[in-house]
C-alpha cells in the first residue's frame, strides 16, 4: 500500500509507516492527556472544596465556571470563542506585534494542518475507492489533481507560518528582556516548530526543485518528506501534553472558563 | 521501596486552576505590570510568571508523568517555604490577571495557593497570623471592643433601628479612619435617607482571611459571612450600602460563594448610590471645592468588580473639583499597595508600592488624591508622608462630597 499517490512511485511513503506513527502519536497524545487530566483532577470541584482525584472533576468545574455569572466581563462562550480564542485579541491589547506573531504562527499553522487532514483525506478515499473498484470519483478527488488545487494555499500559509516564526526566533535572540527569561520549556516550542516548518519547505523544495530544497537529489524526497511527517506527529500531537505545546489546549480552557478573562 | 509521598498536595486548589498553570505562555505580561515586582526592585521571585513556573514544577515532580512512573521527586522544604514568602509578597491586585494574554484568574490562584500553604503549616506570613484570633476574639483585626464600632457617633447622626438601607462600615472606617464612616451616616442623613447599621453586631467582612487564605480555618469567614447576612436581614435592609473596598468585593463575590447562596439584598458602592441621586438631581452642593483632584481606583472597587465610572461621577459633580487623571487608571491603575495582606505582613513593601502610586499623583500636579476606600486611603497617606510630600492632600471621595454638601466633619474623632 502507498501513501502519498498522487507522487511518482519513486516518491512514495508507506502508507503503513506513517499510519503507524500517527497511531503512536495519538496514542501518547491520549495517554498525556489523560495523565494532565488526571492532575488537573487533583483539584476540587468548587472554591474550598475538597480536592476531587476524579479525572471528571476537571470538565465538571469548567461547566460550573462557564455557567456562573461574572462580575467583570460576563460574556457569551460565542464572543469568546470567536474573539479571544480564534482572534486572540487579549494578545493584541497587550502588544501588536506580539499578536502578529502569535496570529501568523496560529493561522498558518492551523491551515497547514487543515489542508493537511484534507489531502490526507483524499488519499485515504482513493485509496479505499480503488480496493473497491470504484472509478467515478470527481476530478478533483484524484490525488494528483488534489495536490495540485493545494500547491498555491499550501504555499501562502507557509510563508505566513515561516514570517511568525521569524519574528519569534528574532525576538528569543535579540530581545533582551524576552532573551533573558527564557527557559527550555520556551525554547523547545518554538525549536520545534522551526524544525517542522524548515523540513517542509525542504521536502517540497526537493520534489518540486524549488530553491529551497537546495538542489538535493530527488530520491532524498521520500526520506525528508517521511521526516517532516514523522516530526510533525511527534511534536504537533504526542508531545502536546508534556510541554508548552499544552497552551494550545490550556489557553482557550482557561479564557472559556474564565469568559475571556478579567 | 515504599514510593515517596508527594511534596505539595492540591487542597483548596481547584480543577480549574491546576489547568491554568499549565496555560501560562510565559509571555511576560504581568511581569511589566506587577507593583510589589517593581516596588521590591524587580525581585524575580515575585514575579507572577514565576510563581506560576514554580507550581507547575511543584505539580509536575508531585503528579506529573514521571511522578507517575517512578514516584514524585521531593521539593525541598526551603524552596516551599521561599514560594510562600513570595506569593505573601502579593497585593492581590488583580493586575496580572487584567493583562494575561491566557485569561488566567492569578488573583483567585494566588488566593488558593495560600491556602493550601495555610493548610500544609507554611503560610501565613508574618503578622497576618493574628488576624484569626483577633476577628474570632474581637469580631475586628484591630483589637477593638465591638462596642466602639458607632458608639462614638457624635448625638446629630441618626441611625435607625430598621430600614430598607443599611449602611456595613466595615472595621477600618468605623474603628480607624472613623471621618469617612461620619461623612457617610451625616450625607444620608442630609439627604434624608433613613438608613440603619450593625453596630456591635457587624463582624469583619472576611476580606483579611480570604485574601490571606486562612478563611478555611474552623470555617470562621463562612460562619461570619452568614452571621452578618442574617443580622442585615433582621434589620430588614434590601440595599447595603459600602464606603469601604474590600467589604464591598468580600459582600459581593465572597460571601455568596462562601455561603454558597445568593445575597437576600443588594451590595451597592456608596458612590454608585451618590451618583444615582446626582443624576436624579437630588443633591443641593453648597460648597465649592477648588483643588485640582486625581483619583485612585481602589483594586477592589475596580479592577475586582468593575465599578471605574461612578467615584468619577461625584467628583466631577462636585463644584470646584478639576479632575485630573493619572497615566495608569482604571484596569490599568497601579495598586496603592495595601491589599492582600501586604499593609499588615510586610508592611516596607506596602510602604514602597504607596510611594510609588503617590509619584503618579505628583506627576499629574493634583492638590488632593482621593480614593473611595479607607484602606487605599490609609496606605497613600503613609506613602505620601514616606516621600515627604507634604502639599498632597488624601483624602476619600465621599468626604469630599459630604464637604461639598456643607456638612462639617470637625469634630471627626481622627
Ligand atoms: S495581584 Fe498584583 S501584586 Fe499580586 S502578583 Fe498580580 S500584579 Fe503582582
Ligand atoms: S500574563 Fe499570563 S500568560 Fe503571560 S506570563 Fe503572566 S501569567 Fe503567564
Amino acid at each position: 500500500m502507498d501513501y502519498f499517490a498522487g507522487v511518482s512511485d519513486a516518491l512514495r511513503l508507506t502508507f503503513v509507516q506513517v499510519m503507524i506513527m500517527a497511531s503512536l502519536s495519538i496514542g501518547i497524545f491520549i495517554i498525556g492527556m489523560y495523565i494532565n487530566l488526571k492532575k488537573w483532577g487533583m483539584g476540587s470541584t468548587g472554591y474550598g472544596q475538597q480536592p476531587s482525584g476524579s479525572i471528571l472533576a476537571f470538565p465538571t468545574m469548567l461547566a460550573k465556571q462557564m455557567s456562573e455569572h461574572a462580575h467583570v466581563h460576563n460574556q457569551s462562550v460565542l464572543e469568546t470563542f470567536v474573539l479571544d480564542i480564534l482572534f486572540q485579541r487579549r494578545i493584541l491589547r497587550r502588544s501588536p506585534l506580539r499578536w502578529f506573531m502569535h496570529f501568523t504562527i496560529f493561522f498558518g499553522w492551523m491551515a497547514l494542518f487543515v489542508l493537511s487532514l484534507a489531502m490526507f483525506a483524499v488519499e485515504m478515499v482513493h485509496l479505499i475507492s480503488e480496493r473497491l473498484g470504484v472509478h467515478a470519483l470527481p476530478e478533483f478527488l484524484y490525488p494528483e489533481v488534489f495536490r495540485e488545487l493545494l500547491a498555491v494555499p499550501n504555499d501562502i500559509f507557509s510563508y505566513i507560518l515561516l514570517t511568525g516564526i521569524i519574528i519569534a526566533i528574532y525576538r528569543r535572540l535579540f530581545v533582551a528582556k524576552v532573551r533573558e527569561s527564557t527557559i527550555a520549556y520556551d525554547s523547545v516550542l518554538l525549536i520545534g516548530l522551526t524544525v517542522i516548518t524548515i523540513t517542509g519547505f525542504i521536502a517540497d523544495g526537493i520534489r518540486t526543485g524549488r530553491f529551497w530544497g537546495f538542489d538535493m537529489p530527488v530520491e532524498w524526497a521520500p526520506p525528508m518528506a517521511l521526516f517532516h511527517v514523522v516530526i510533525s506527529l511527534l511534536f504537533c500531537i504526542a508531545y502536546i501534553p508534556f510541554s508548552k505545546y499544552i497552551h494550545m489546549i490550556a489557553i482557550p480552557l482557561a479564557l472559556l472558563a474564565n469568559k475571556g478573562g478579567e | 521501596m515504599a514510593k515517596r509521598k508527594p511534596s505539595v498536595n492540591t487542597e483548596n486548589l481547584t480543577a480549574v486552576q491546576l489547568m491554568e498553570l499549565d496555560s501560562c505562555s510565559r509571555c511576560g505580561e504581568c511581569v511589566n505590570w506587577c507593583p510589589t515586582y517593581d516596588a521590591a526592585g524587580q525581585d524575580p521571585g515575585l514575579a507572577p510568571r514565576d510563581k506560576i513556573l514554580r507550581w507547575r514544577e511543584f505539580m509536575n515532580k508531585s503528579y506529573g508523568l514521571r511522578a507517575r512512573l517512578f514516584g514524585p521527586k521531593e521539593i525541598p522544604e526551603e524552596d516551599i517555604e521561599k514560594f510562600k514568602d513570595d506569593v505573601y509578597k502579593c497585593t492581590t491586585c488583580g493586575m496580572c490577571a487584567t493583562v494575561c494574554e491566557s485569561a488566567i484568574n492569578t488573583v483567585e490562584l494566588w488566593e488558593s495557593m495560600r491556602a493550601n500553604l495555610v493548610k500544609r503549616g507554611n503560610g501565613p506570613f508574618g503578622k497576618q497570623g493574628a488576624f484569626l484570633k483577633l476577628i474570632g476574639q474581637y469580631k475586628n483585626p484591630y483589637m477593638e471592643d465591638n462596642k466602639n464600632r458607632v458608639n462614638w457617633f457624635p448625638k446629630d447622626v441618626k441611625v435607625e433601628d430598621k430600614a430598607e438601607i443599611l449602611y456595613f462600615g466595615g472595621c477600618t472606617a468605623e474603628l480607624k479612619q472613623r471621618k469617612l464612616a461620619l461623612a457617610t451616616a451625616r450625607l444620608l442623613n442630609k439627604l434624608g435617607i433613613k438608613f440603619t447599621m450593625l453596630g456591635e453586631d457587624e463582624i469583619c467582612c472576611g476580606s483579611a482571611l480570604i485574601r490571606t487564605g486562612q478563611y478555611f480555618i474552623n470555617d470562621t469567614a463562612k460562619v461570619n459571612a452568614q452571621k452578618n447576612i442574617d443580622n442585615i436581614k433582621a434589620k430588614g435592609a434590601k440595599t447595603v450600602l459600602y464606603a469601604c473596598a474590600g467589604c464591598y468585593r468580600a459582600s459581593l463575590i465572597d460571601w455568596p460563594r462562601l455561603t454558597g447562596q445568593k445575597l437576600p439584598f443588594k451590595v451597592v458602592h456608596i458612590t454608585q448610590f451618590l451618583q444615582e441621586l446626582i443624576e436624579k438631581g437630588d443633591i443641593k452642593w453648597e460648597k465649592s471645592i477648588d483643588k485640582k483632584v486625581t483619583y485612585h481606583d481602589p483594586c477592589h472597587l475596580g479592577r475586582h468588580v468593575g465599578v471605574f465610572e461612578p467615584p468619577r461621577a461625584v467628583l466631577k459633580a462636585i463644584p470646584g473639583i478639576e479632575l485630573v487623571e493619572m497615566d495608569r487608571i482604571e484596569e490599568n491603575q497601579r495598586c496603592c499597595g495595601a491589599g492582600g495582606g501586604v499593609k499588615a505582613g510586610v508592611p516596607d513593601l506596602a510602604l514602597g508600592v504607596a510611594s510609588t502610586r503617590v509619584e503618579d499623583a505628583l506627576a499629574t500636579k493634583a492638590d488632593l488624591l482621593s480614593s473611595a476606600c479607607p484602606f487605599c486611603k490609609r496606605n497613600l497617606s503613609d506613602g505620601r508622608d514616606a516621600i515627604g510630600a507634604k502639599q498632597l492632600e488624601v483624602e476619600d471621595v465621599v468626604v469630599l462630597a459630604a464637604q461639598a454638601m456643607g456638612i462639617d466633619l470637625s469634630d471627626s474623632p481622627e
